[in-house]
């Protein structure tokens, strides 16, 4: 017995080197492949279709401002969906239906929640593909993993701490609003900052509903190519002779944008977490 | 004999089908301490917890019964559970600090009931840590998270956040089982220093606790209570023989 444990150890100790190598390995690749042709220039010029030398500047732009407002968007829908499915009184039958709702929608495909807001939004509204339109894509796939990470967050706050509020005389969602969210707003801080980064990357759904290309200026109607999208097009697809530099610098941008993303909440979040536990180390 | 502040007629609670209170009747007078002991799963934290309706939280669990608090039927539907547990204070038996800071902690019930103004918070904040006597443990660190205490400064804490909102009676649920001897002992002797501007009803597994701090006794076994008086009578000629072999150690 102890012994098929330790070769089990030593199998996932080798699995898990394999694969940070394979991953450092991708990174390392992609930063010296982007590094030896960086051009600041890329972060604000236009792109251009035929002639080396265009930049990202609108893909950068897009990105950032889609999965910006994706996120408002997103957040206090599925905030509030996880406050009512954790907090309400529901019959557990409901409530564990609901939750398998959400975390089994998590797992359909990008591109098909893409082709239902194609079909709707463009098909039905005849919304062009534009920012609005893959904003609004973004967020319907963002909703339910919002509702699953915050359904976790909060459940990971100790009954103890709300029953202590009750007992004080706060309401169900005073409890809510003075205990359970401050108390879990670590882990949320923590994993909005993966979500950044998972819908800056998104490619798929964005094809069809933001578009392949960027307007003469930053507008809800106008195309919205983000730097995901502009990878792929630029590597399948590009006519620019410097095509395979560019492809690199934009995989070096997106990469930036995610490791900011994930760094900076994460150095948030543990300010967060230090004053909940203390210096000493934590409570009993 | 002092005023009754609490009154319990016939209350019964059952979690589903199964019973936890069975038809207790008792009276609490003001500013006495109440000490209710007995084995483990006889009801005493049910018991407790009826008084603010915090058993309402488990799932299924039914009430019967009256209770009054100053008269006022506390059980009735349409009674504020808001005004009721600013009321009656709890104190639980792990040391619960909430994950702010010690004056955030204190602050929390006053705030809760609208108390907005800076300078009127910090006096409250101050004089509910003195009454709960870790003033002088906490001055000039009230900005600090409060896991930073000890498990017993905790408790005190816990005790300076109920004091904070202003309670008539005060729960305590085995509040010092968690603790050292030290800090329990410092507990005992703020219970001791609250009786009289305070009703507390505490349950207790202590024997030697319930003694030292409690004016009266009672004795619960399977939900009933089986015998209620004077803690100096309880402990020396109690009346039923189901009290005497417990406080003899023959029931566990």
């Amino acid at each position: 017995m102890m012994k098929s444990g330790k070769h089990l150890q030593r199998l996932a100790s080798v699995a898990t080197l394999a694969a940070m190598v394979t991953l450092l390995w991708v990174i390392i690749a992609l930063c010296r492949e982007g590094l030896m042709h960086w051009h600041w220039w890329v972060l604000w010029r236009r792109p251009r279709e035929l002639k080396a030398g265009g930049g990202l500047g609108p893909e950068l732009i897009n990105t950032l401002s889609m999965v910006a407002l994706a996120e408002c968007l997103s957040l206090p829908l599925g905030l509030a969906t996880a406050i009512w499915l954790g907090e309400a009184k529901l019959p557990r039958r409901v409530r564990e239906g609901l939750d398998g709702f959400f975390i089994s929608f998590q797992s359909i495909p990008a591109i098909v929640v893409g082709l239902v807001a194609f079909e709707v939004l463009v098909g039905y509204f005849h919304w062009p593909l534009s920012v609005a339109t893959g904003t609004l894509a973004l967020t319907v796939l963002n909703v339910p993993q919002v509702v699953v990470f915050s359904r976790q967050a909060m459940a990971a706050v100790p009954d103890a701490w709300r029953e202590g509020s009750l007992a004080l005389g706060a309401t169900a969602l005073e409890t809510v609003w003075r205990m359970v969210l401050p108390a879990s707003l670590f882990a949320l801080v923590d994993q909005l900052g993966l979500s950044f980064a998972r819908l800056a990357g998104e490619s798929a759904l964005l094809i069809f509903t933001a578009g392949l290309n960027v307007g003469p200026h930053w507008g809800w109607f106008q195309p919205g190519e983000t730097l995901a999208v502009h990878l792929w097009q630029v590597r399948t697809e590009g006519l620019m002779p410097d095509r395979a530099a560019l492809a690199a610098e934009t995989g070096i941008v997106l990469l930036a944008i995610t490791a900011l993303a994930i760094f900076g909440s994460k150095v948030w979040s543990l300010r967060l977490k230090a004053y909940q536990s203390g210096p000493g180390g934590g409570g009993p | 004999m002092a005023r009754v502040k609490i009154q319990m007629q016939s209350v019964s609670v059952w979690y589903g089908a199964q019973p936890a209170l069975r038809q207790v009747s008792l009276d609490v007078a003001e500013g006495a301490v109440l000490a209710l002991i007995g084995p483990s799963g006889c009801g005493k934290s049910t018991l407790l917890r009826v008084i603010n309706r915090l058993v309402e939280r488990t799932p299924e669990a039914k009430i019967q019964g009256r209770i009054w608090i100053d008269g006022e039927d506390i059980l009735r539907p349409e009674m504020d559970l808001v005004r009721l547990r600013k009321r009656v204070g709890m104190i639980f038996q792990r040391p619960i600090s909430f994950p702010f800071s010690i004056f955030d902690n204190v602050a929390y019930g006053p705030r809760l009931h609208g108390l907005k103004d800076a300078f009127e918070l910090r006096r409250v904040v101050e004089l509910s840590l003195k009454q709960a006597a870790l003033w002088d443990e906490v001055r000039g660190k009230l900005r600090r998270p409060a896991s930073g205490l000890s498990g017993g400064q905790q408790q005190r804490l816990a005790l300076a956040r109920a004091l904070a909102v202003n309670p008539q009676v005060i729960l305590m649920d085995e509040p010092t089982s968690a603790l050292d001897p030290g800090s329990a002992a410092r507990i005992e002797e703020l219970v001791v220093k609250l009786k009289g501007q305070y009703t507390v009803v505490m349950v207790t597994h202590n024997l030697q606790q319930a003694a030292r701090v409690s004016d009266f006794t009672g004795y619960l076994q399977a939900g009933r209570l089986i015998e209620l008086g004077e803690t100096s009578v309880i402990f020396t000629a109690p009346r039923d023989r189901r009290t005497e072999a417990y406080l003899t150690g023959q029931i566990d």
